[in-house]
């Protein structure tokens, strides 16, 4: 029953002789915000108590309740790492932190900017050891899930990050060569550190910039497709491979239909502002005593609105943003021949989830934020239907490498790849 | 009691039904897996230790099924999670804080309220004390270096050379020199710390003065004519001079470095998960309150020195009111011009005392008062009406 070998890349449908009965198995989370908030509010706790150093231990525990609370096809997720790895990796990711403080409060500019670089040369293994850390923590049913990619084929994958930087290499040059007096500037700013005037900025130079940046952007889509992509495909569950449908393009549309939402969001807000502000300087006008203490007043509360007004319009389409994503992904994955994901989320009501859970976060103070995440956590994970044929028991499992250092997952956690969500 | 459980052994998804009994061991319960499906095979034992036990997170609402982590063996489900604790307990279970914590209000709110006194001692005086000593290795050298370098910004950027006549100068700096020399010799905190003190002079930044590390002070022209429009001797900008001094002496930007770097990183590892607002909050309004101790500290130096010195510290005191009660006025003032011109100089003003991290202004809280008399002046700068107060005097009570 468990024989069936995988095919051995992650190419077209294989076909079975034998008709098999495909089971749907809805995804379950049978967690709640109250008592994700119980787990929460005694992490806080501890941390204060512990003066930070009960991080990873709470970090594993906000895992471990998620994983045991999420039900894949009636059995729950394991999260398996082992506390101590996770607390070396957690120690290790401080001592660096503090040498870079000590470098940058001293100012040492050799050892800040090596610092720096080497984190950037890093990004990529820091990615991939995080994702290892991930899925080799997982099991379902027994089995391990395990993050197979080489580092070769992670650094190629990272060529975007290196087409970037050549990007802006060319633009930076590019001006210079178009305006001579801006070279001069550049120059000048360094020996005085004065502002000056801009040199005339010619259209050519407007192109180039803006040539720059949609590089840019194309430069960061194509990245986050390596990487996901390399993700799903080089994700194994026992012996069985992930399985990767979508195209560059199905990302670039997900981003154009982001900008799309973004554009809306802040020409509402825009108008919104406009009938307000005007609406009240006629208000103040009308009762011109004491103007100036008002005006102050109507000056700072807009700017500060206006500000808060900003973070607001990009709240829906970074909401959008990841519904679609979520969507994209849940939707065109699948485990080797064996089962598929259907994905049902709504992206219109994620994105009503998402600002409800913002405005009661903000309104208290961030202790809502537990049953925020919970509740954003159920709305995704309960809109994926796992179909599997052949039935749940027949996967078998696959030679597992020994287990990955905590390093990564605390170093993900530094750089803001959350463990759950 | 035996427990029905279906084990997974890691090396396929497929179940085995098994028998899982718990036996208290002097280490905590031990884990028997009878298996179930093979007659004759005998049950395996898996220690405490051997073994990733599940946490309860809810003792009334346990969850459809629980899995036990087995390490390199496997796993087992087992879906009679109120038995499963039951058991567990019956084993002599010793569940940990975190535990206790989620599953019982008592010990919650005892480490609540520990949390909550542990959190203040720490920061009231955990790390002014930590920061003191850290302090005593920081070479001379890095302050001289940071020095320079600020005022170095400032002078590109808010600061102007001085229109005070050279004569003037030389004068308070005789007067400066002078009170450098009565400096007790008594051990204070750094006894072996002491810095070339100078003065020097500079214009802009409103009526001010302020000390950098190393033994830098500075003093704008604006307190200098301060001091000469409200008939006030030279002594109180001696008085002043004290002030800055004892920031000096006792090295008040070098431990606010080092404050300010363990709010920062303690404070956003404990409350970073709440929300940004409140790590920044606290981490903000303790260090405000550091700041305040500081000058306390150098208040308290002052009024030493000048005792020692036998000079008055009366005119300081009369001085730092009469700058916290120009300030309100011109903010006033200020208040009226923005309207007309309709410029935000709020923010510029803002960047202008952001950019400059060492100076310690007199008045310090730039707050939104209307009217004039001095109880309005009470109301926004209590902190100013006291220590002026004190200085009259020319004794606190918190000095020692």
């Amino acid at each position: 029953m468990s024989q069936q070998q995988p095919s051995a890349g992650a190419g077209g449908p294989m076909s079975t002789f034998m008709p098999l009965n495909i089971d749907a198995h809805p995804l379950e989370f049978t967690g709640s915000g109250g008592e994700y908030f119980r787990v929460w509010i005694v992490n806080v706790l501890l941390s204060i108590v512990t003066l930070g150093i009960y991080t990873p231990w709470a970090r594993r525990r906000t895992a471990q309740y998620f994983y045991g609370h999420t039900l894949v096809a009636g059995s729950p997720l394991e999260f398996t790492a082992q506390q101590r790895k996770m607390v070396m990796g957690f120690v290790l990711l401080m001592l660096i932190t503090i040498a870079y403080q000590l470098a940058v409060n001293t100012g040492q500019d050799t050892a800040v900017g090596l610092f720096l670089l080497s984190g950037a040369l890093l990004a990529p293994y820091i990615w991939a050891s995080a994702m290892r850390f991930r899925l080799g923590a997982t099991r379902w049913r027994g089995l391990r899930l395990q993050f197979t990619a080489s580092w070769k084929e992670v650094y190629i994958a990272s060529w975007p990050v290196f087409a970037l930087a050549l990007v802006w290499f060319c633009v930076f040059f590019g001006m210079q060569m178009l305006s001579p007096d801006l070279a001069q500037v550049l120059e000048a700013a360094e020996e005085e550190g004065a502002k000056r005037t801009l040199p005339s900025f010619t259209p050519a130079m407007g192109g180039l910039l803006a040539l720059g940046l949609v590089l840019t952007v194309l430069c960061f889509i194509r990245l986050e497709y390596n990487y996901k992509s390399l993700l799903v495909l080089r994700a194994q569950v026992g012996a069985e491979r992930g399985r990767w449908k979508p195209v560059y393009m199905d990302f670039v549309k997900v981003w154009l239909a982001t900008v799309a939402v973004f554009i809306l969001c802040v020409l509402g807000v825009i108008a919104s502002i406009s009938i307000l502000a005007g609406s009240s300087i006629a208000l103040l006008a009308a009762s011109s005593d004491r103007l100036g203490f008002w005006m102050f007043v109507v000056i700072f509360v807009a700017i500060i609105g206006g500000m808060f007004l900003l973070f607001l319009a990009s709240a829906p389409a970074r909401a959008y943003r990841e519904a679609r994503m979520f969507q994209l992904l849940w939707n065109n994955t699948g485990l080797s021949h064996v089962a598929r994901f259907k994905c049902h989320l709504r992206s219109g009501r994620y994105v009503g989830l998402r600002l409800k859970n913002m405005l009661f976060t903000l309104l208290t103070l961030g202790l809502y934020r537990p049953f925020a995440r919970v509740s954003e956590y159920r709305m995704k994970l309960e809109s994926v239907t796992l179909h599997v044929k052949g039935g749940v028991d027949q996967v078998a499992g696959a030679m597992v490498r020994h287990q990955q250092g905590g390093l990564g997952d605390a170093l993900a956690d530094a750089a803001g790849l959350d463990l759950i969500g | 009691m035996l427990l029905q459980g279906r084990w997974f052994d890691g090396l396929s998804s497929k179940a085995r039904p098994v028998m899982v009994a718990l036996q208290p061991t002097p280490q905590g319960p031990s884990l028997v897996l009878h298996p179930v499906s093979q007659p004759g095979a005998g049950p395996t034992v898996f220690t405490w230790k051997q073994v990733g036990w599940p946490e309860a997170w809810n003792e009334n609402r346990p969850p459809p099924r629980v899995v036990v982590d087995l390490r390199d063996h496997g796993s087992v489900e087992i879906d009679a999670v109120a038995d499963w604790r039951a058991a567990l307990a019956a084993a002599g279970e010793r569940p940990g804080l975190a535990q206790r914590m989620q599953t019982r209000w008592p010990v919650l709110l005892g480490v609540t309220v520990a949390a909550a006194i542990g959190l203040t001692l720490f920061y009231r005086y955990g790390t002014p004390w930590a920061a003191t000593q850290l302090t005593r290795f920081v070479p001379i050298g890095w302050e001289t270096s940071v020095a320079e370098n600020v005022l170095q910004q400032m002078d590109d950027g808010t600061l102007k050379p001085s229109k005070l006549p050279p004569a003037r100068q030389a004068q308070l700096k005789a007067r400066f020199d002078a009170l450098a020399q009565q400096t007790p010799a008594a051990p204070h905190r750094y006894p072996s710390y002491r810095p070339p003190l100078s003065l020097e002079f500079r214009s802009g930044m409103g009526a001010n003065a302020f000390a950098l590390p190393g033994g830098k002070i500075v003093m704008t022209d604006g307190i200098v004519k301060a001091a000469a429009d409200k008939g006030l001797p030279d002594d109180a900008l001696v008085g002043v001079l004290a002030h800055e001094i004892g920031h000096v002496v006792h090295r008040h930007t070098t431990r606010m470095v080092v404050e300010q770097g363990v709010l920062n990183v303690g404070l956003g590892l404990a409350l970073g998960d709440v929300s940004g607002i409140v790590s920044t909050g606290a981490s903000v309004l303790t260090g405000l309150a550091y700041s305040r101790s500081h000058e306390r500290e150098a208040d308290c130096y002052a009024i030493a020195l000048m005792r020692h010195a036998a000079l008055p510290t009366a005119p300081m005191g009369r001085l730092l009111l009469a700058i916290a009660h120009d300030e309100e006025e011109e903010e006033d003032a200020q208040k009226k011009k923005k309207t007309a011109q309709g410029t935000p100089q709020a923010a510029e003003a803002a960047a202008s005392t952001a950019s400059a991290p060492a100076p310690r202004s007199k008045g310090q809280a730039r707050k939104e008062a209307e009217a004039h008399p001095v109880w309005s002046l009470l109301s926004s700068h209590p902190e100013t009406v006291r220590r002026a107060r004190e200085l009259e005097q020319g004794h606190a009570p918190h000095c020692s």
